[in-house]
């Protein structure tokens, strides 16, 4: 039993009538005092709400970035393959230039193995944060909703008083 | 960690996801619906979106979370008569009544449940649902008139023991069946 609930019941078995009411009633406005506090949570909901939002859009810039450099990288690729051909039809002259291709195709790769691995923990990122932020909505309404219901159980008991 | 949710549980909250299904991802009553239970579906189709929706409770959160294509018979079946509407938004609000109808299957046993609002996301996220940490997951294949293909996943992730009871209606048609014998 809570502090204020053992209060209430040692009130109700030791005074008399009048006090007992009196006790009650004045419970019964701190109760609706708190709940009001607490329907202010309502506010800190749509902040999280707001917040959540901009985060999850922040998410998807970054995902829609993280595609055009796997794209960029990809192009990378063929450019520098087309250069080492290029290279090694030219003849030995340029041999210097084929190293280059070589090297500029192979950082290439791993431009675009550092890209896709990116993509993976964005997309994880994204899923992780999406749920998180629905649950947290969703949260937010059960929490409304008990308000809600406790407001209803002292709006009766007020009326059961008077 | 041992099981937050028994057999029993498993297969109600698959009836209640099969149920709603039913009632809600049809277009016409006449409509015909195939669920099957499917292998994991995580590969990730270039161009696809998935839509995502949390049932939460204070012990659990259920998302479910459908694949869509854009494919030409999965938009003619849902924005028909919609027109000016994308298909991701005519799913969106059908999507929103098979979860309300698993929330309604769900608050028998739980009386304090919420529901998101749909979130669509990139199909590769899917590839990690796994990460959510889920005590239960399955994926379904679902056919309307053996065109519409969609897919499904239920995504269960508890903090604690949950149970799920089955309807009423179905414990009355089953206690019915046994009366025949």
């Amino acid at each position: 039993m809570s502090t204020s609930a053992r209060a209430m019941a040692a009130t109700l078995s030791d005074g008399s009538g009048a006090e007992r009411r009196e006790s009650l009633s004045s419970q019964i406005d701190a109760l609706s005092r708190e709940l009001a506090h607490l329907r202010t949570l309502a506010h800190a909901f749509e902040r999280w709400h707001q917040d959540m939002i901009a985060l999850t859009e922040h998410s998807h810039n970054i995902n829609v970035a993280g595609d055009d450099l796997t794209d960029l990288a990809r192009n990378l690729i063929i450019v520098s393959l087309n250069a080492a051909i290029e290279a090694a039809r030219a003849g030995s002259a340029t041999h210097g230039f084929v190293v280059v291709a070589g090297e500029t195709k192979n950082l290439s790769r791993r431009v675009q193995e550092l890209t896709g691995e990116i993509n993976k923990h964005l997309h994880k990122s994204l899923l992780l944060t999406t749920a998180t932020f629905q649950d947290i909505q969703a949260g937010g309404k059960l929490m409304m909703a008990a308000v809600s219901g406790l407001e209803a159980m002292s709006k009766k008991l007020r009326e059961g008083l008077d | 960690m041992a099981d937050l949710i028994s057999e029993h549980g498993r297969q109600n909250l698959a009836r209640a996801f099969e149920r709603a299904a039913r009632e809600t991802l049809i277009v016409d009553v006449n409509d015909q619906i195939s669920i099957q239970d499917s292998e994991m579906l995580f590969h990730a189709d270039p161009g696809q979106a998935i839509l995502l929706i949390t049932i939460s409770s204070f012990t659990f959160r259920l998302l479910t979370i459908f694949q869509i294509a854009e494919a030409p018979a999965l938009s003619a079946y849902y924005v028909r008569g919609a027109a000016g509407r994308s298909l991701q938004e005519a799913f969106a609000e059908v999507a929103n009544m098979c979860c309300g109808a698993i929330n309604r299957q769900l608050a028998l046993t739980w009386p304090h449940l919420a529901m998101s609002i749909p979130q669509i996301l990139d199909t590769r996220c899917l590839a990690f649902v796994n990460d959510l940490r889920p005590q239960y997951l399955s994926q379904y294949a679902l056919s309307i008139n053996e065109a519409v293909k969609l897919r499904a996943t239920l995504c269960l992730c508890c903090s604690a023991p949950v149970e799920f009871a089955a309807l009423a209606s179905e414990a009355q048609e089953s206690s019915g069946e046994l009366e025949l014998f």
